[in-house]
């Protein structure tokens, strides 16, 4: 496919659109595929935007958010853990003379929603002004009307979101989220355990490595990388495809080739030399370096995930403002840098590059943080389920993971 | 209002406030989750009362795997607790002299180290590469790539470690009030030392090892902690299934039938075990 | 006298248990002076006391600590209160329906963890409250009820019921004989009752979980971080706390001997010690 022209790329991105409510990453990748250069890449998606601008039913259908300045002294946020240089709120708190109360206690899409689903289900608030969910939780809330519009007005850095982030399908024209990091899961793996590179996804179930790799527990992360290996688009897959994956799992898992299914803390195992591959994802990992130098990020030739996680602001906010003031902030290419450079993932922001290629040109230059466009071609996003085929999928993952 | 009539009222107003705490919020919530399980819907629409009993059915056929584990493995942590505990109990009864109330202090303490911290250490230690692991290695007890970490042995000694002084405890308590001079009595009358115990310290020491077995028994049937932390998917018992239906999955119906079906089950071993022994000297025993 | 030799063995059997006990603590204890090298609190690099200097650096666990010692504190005192007045009943009077209720209260102590928890947060969807703070002390309450009147239960069983006779028979009132003799003597009950609620509600994690909503306690923020490698500020915490435990127990020690030479008494310090652990 990467020999396609744009203009085919171009149409299939507008076919698909018709039948799918809830990807973005998806299409990005697509519109990849035509493209050969990230550049172009932009550009390519830029142009999707654009025919984005059409989608007039959505745009109608609900007014934009309202949110007149105001006086504020706290925002309060919760967010994953390690996804943030603390000092960034510090300088927040010195330029606005307000506190950003940083809660990191998502660790789990689904867990965070079991806590807060009674509040919102009533239609209250959640005590918090600002959360950070992936894609597909995100997509969720905006469905289920847990989110506030977003008033545009007080975020104008929202120019410099790049521009193959801007109009996603769970969200059309982000009228209700912006990315706060975006990042890819694939493989983290010791390389001193593996004695060399890891380049395939067939590695990780090499009977070699048999309660030496872990996968993620999430059904999505899971089903996703087997179909990559059994070669289908985890974006374009159907819930039977999903289904045939799940079944790997279950088969891999009875053989003892998977050790642990595991949240963020397959970080625990591969520091410690429990396990030679995890799958991971890429902040994590290269995080993870300082502890463990052996440690290394691959995204095999089969591909890996591209996902975002988004910030939103859930139903009745104490001050949506402030949360749109400290959004506004974060997209300050100086200060999105700067979460770059600390968290490693793959930031939403324009222009971080070249402000990271004086700062560090090391992290500048790293494609983990700014993926090569051959890189790039092999992302996908996460499957696009209905809500039945999703619970269809749930269900038969848990009977592999057995809660 | 006469004095005899009020002193007969006492008792009532007594237990009053706190007899209603536990109604309200233990016996309601566990008849409540009967009314919970009959439900059906999914986590986007919410749930409706339906009396939908295939829940029941459906929840014993898939996890029938993970009740039967959380059984095994409870029965085998408070095995290993008794075997490990009992010889310390009766240390620390009949032989610690002067450093008995020191060794009870050390068998308390590790309740006052939070739970989760432990357990977390239990990884520490047991990593594949960590010191246990290695010395198992050169002695021959653990495959080159055998591994210590998310096995069912992890597990279970987790369990084991964590609910230990359930067991050791009252099994002192009961342990020390064995009068001496019977054991004494029975070796004078020509009891050899081992007929001595088995006639007469175990008998004595029964209604200790039921309540530490019973009160070790009980919570390691419902833990789920060990088995995350310590374990794989492979050895995930009952209470991480209920855990994740309740907060991961919001699955409530299945969650509380799951959580219903183990509490009548427990419940029958309870009552059972005070037929047998009465309720009274269960309590008594475990104090 | 040489002591035999399975007295040796029980004795080296006794503290290779007590090893086992003690190595995780040892753990928790030392990593709360490691100096992580990277982000992660996973493997030891080196040894620092900046941790103990500063063991709130971490944001969001002081909220979560202060919230579990509030809810420890407040839980304490309301099962305390309740649970006293129950186990005076139980013990002290005959009545109608006196075997059931033991029975009952013995229950929550009789039931998994998971399952009361579970209970609870559905009983609370289904009435709709919100979870947070309140349901986590009304959970804590149930719970610590239950352990303080087996505990206290104990300490009036054994108790000498005379002093309580005389001090009717020269004509006190009930509350009067209550306040002067009895609680005077099961204070020391009181106390033990009240340090073990306290332990078990600030180290609750599996109920509190299901009935804490977005309310965050210190087991809460342990679990949620140990994913990530437990920073070591918590094991700073963690080690504080079970020093300020021993300390209690040891005061209530030292409170008992004190009295009782000043009584004349015998003394049993290791019952009043232990008291907190038994019950359970």
């Amino acid at each position: 496919m990467p020999g396609e022209s744009f203009e085919s790329a171009l149409e299939r991105l507008l076919t698909e659109r018709r039948h799918d409510r809830r990807r973005f990453v998806g299409r990005a990748g697509s519109a990849a595929l035509g493209a050969s250069a990230l550049g172009a890449f932009l550009s390519a998606c830029g142009g999707a935007e654009g025919q984005g601008g059409g989608d007039s039913e959505t745009a109608a259908r609900e007014a934009a958010g309202d949110h007149p300045k105001e006086q504020f002294d706290e925002v309060v946020f919760s967010n994953w853990p390690l996804y943030i240089d603390k000092k960034v709120l510090k300088e927040f708190r010195a330029e606005q003379g307000a506190r950003v109360k940083y809660i990191e206690d998502i660790n789990d899409n689904q867990e965070f929603f079991g806590k807060v689903r009674q509040p919102l289900e009533r239609g209250d608030g959640i005590g918090r002004d600002l959360v950070a969910l992936t894609d597909w939780m995100a997509g969720r809330w905006i469905r289920l009307n847990y989110v506030e519009p977003l008033d545009k007005k007080n975020i104008p850095n929202e120019r410099n979101l790049r521009d193959n982030l801007r109009n996603v399908s769970f969200d059309r024209g982000r009228r209700f989220s912006l990315p706060w990091q975006s990042g890819m899961t694939a493989i983290g793996y010791d390389s001193k355990q593996t004695g060399g590179e890891v380049t395939s996804i067939e590695q990780f179930f090499d009977p070699k490595y048999k309660g030496k790799v872990t996968m993620l527990s999430d059904a999505r992360e899971a089903a996703s990388m087997v179909m990559l290996m059994q070669g289908v688009r985890p974006d374009e897959a159907k819930i039977d495809d999903v289904l045939k994956a799940i079944e790997f799992v279950d088969e891999q898992n009875r053989k003892g080739q998977i050790r642990k299914f595991t949240g963020n803390d397959y970080t625990g195992d591969l520091t410690r030399g429990n396990i030679a591959m995890a799958q991971a994802y890429s902040g994590d990992v290269i995080q993870l370096t300082a502890d463990n130098p052996n440690l290394r990020f691959s995204i095999p030739e089969q591909g890996a995930i591209l996902w975002s996680d988004n910030m939103m602001i859930p139903q009745k906010p104490r001050t949506a403002y402030g949360a749109e003031v400290f959004m506004n902030y974060v997209y300050d290419p100086q200060v999105a840098a700067r979460i770059a450079a600390y968290v490693n993932y793959v930031t939403p922001v324009k222009g971080t590059q070249d402000i990271l290629a004086e700062r560090d040109p090391k992290l500048a230059e790293d494609p983990l943080i700014f993926p090569s466009s051959q890189d790039v071609s092999r992302l996908s996003g996460y499957p696009n389920l209905s809500v039945e085929e999703e619970q269809q999928m749930n269900e038969a993952f848990e009977q592999v993971v057995g809660a | 209002m006469g004095l005899r009539r009020r002193r007969r009222l006492t008792p009532y107003l007594l237990l009053v406030p706190g007899l209603a705490w536990l109604v309200v919020f233990y016996l309601l919530p566990s008849l409540n989750q009967l009314y919970v399980s009959l439900q059906e819907g999914n986590f986007e629409t919410g749930y409706t009362f339906q009396w939908a009993w295939s829940t029941y059915s459906d929840a014993i056929s898939t996890y029938d795997e993970q009740f039967l584990r959380s059984l095994r493995y409870a029965a085998t942590a408070t095995v290993l607790a008794f075997v490990i505990s009992f010889p310390l109990a009766y240390f620390v009864a009949f032989k610690a002299g002067r450093f008995r109330n020191l060794l009870l202090l050390l068998i308390i303490v590790p309740f006052f180290t939070s739970y989760l911290m432990r357990t977390v250490a239990w990884q520490t230690i047991l990593s594949d590469n960590a010191f246990v692991a290695d010395r198992l290695r050169d002695v021959g007890l653990l495959d080159e790539d055998g591994r210590l970490l998310a096995t069912t042995t992890a597990v279970i000694a987790g369990i084991t470690y964590n609910f230990l002084p359930f067991m050791a405890l009252p099994l002192y308590v009961a342990l020390e009030k064995i009068d001496r001079r019977l054991i004494e009595a029975a070796t004078d009358l020509y009891a050899s030392r081992w007929q001595a115990f088995r006639r007469v310290t175990l008998p004595l020491a029964l209604p200790g090892i039921f309540a530490g077995t019973l009160l070790t028994f009980i919570p390691a049937v419902g833990d789920f902690v060990n088995a995350q932390i310590l374990g794989t998917s492979r050895q995930y018992m009952i209470g991480n299934v209920i855990q994740s239906k309740f907060l991961v999955v919001t699955d409530y119906p299945a969650a509380a039938a799951l959580s219903f079906l183990l509490m009548a089950a427990l419940l029958l071993c309870v009552f059972v075990y005070a037929r047998v022994l009465g309720a009274r000297n269960l309590q008594e025993a475990a104090l | 006298m040489k002591r035999p030799v399975r007295d040796w063995l029980l004795g080296l059997w006794s503290v290779a248990a007590l090893v086992y006990l003690f190595i995780p603590i040892v753990v928790v204890a030392a990593f709360s002076f490691n100096d992580p090298a990277g982000r992660f609190n996973l493997e030891w690099a080196g040894f620092t006391l900046e941790h103990w200097q500063r063991p709130f650096a971490v944001e969001g666990l002081g909220t979560a600590f202060r919230n579990s010692l509030l809810i420890a504190a407040i839980s304490t005192a309301l099962a305390v209160l309740l649970g006293t007045f129950m186990a005076l009943a139980l013990v002290r009077y005959r009545f109608v329906g006196r075997g059931p209720t033991d029975f009952f209260v013995f229950l929550p102590l009789a039931t998994p963890e998971v399952v009361l928890g579970a209970a609870l947060l559905g009983l609370f969807i289904t009435m709709g409250v919100a979870t947070g703070f309140v349901t986590v002390v009304i959970a804590h309450t149930m719970f610590n009820v239950a352990y303080v009147v087996v505990t206290i239960k104990a300490r009036l069983q054994g108790m000498d019921t005379h002093l309580e006779e005389a001090a009717a028979d020269l004509g006190a009132n009930e509350w009067t004989a209550f306040r002067k003799v009895t609680l005077p003597l099961i204070a020391p009950g009181l106390a033990a009752a009240a340090l073990l609620s306290f332990a078990l509600s600030v180290d609750d994690f599996v109920i509190t979980n299901f009935t804490a909503g977005q309310t965050s306690t210190f087991p809460l923020f342990i679990y949620g971080a140990a994913r990530q490698g437990v920073p070591p500020q918590v094991n700073v915490l963690a080690t504080i706390l079970l020093l300020a435990v021993l300390g209690l127990m040891a005061l209530n020690v030292l409170a008992q001997r004190r009295r009782a030479r000043a009584d004349g008494a015998a003394v049993e310090p290791a019952r009043i010690a232990v008291q907190p652990g038994l019950a359970q």
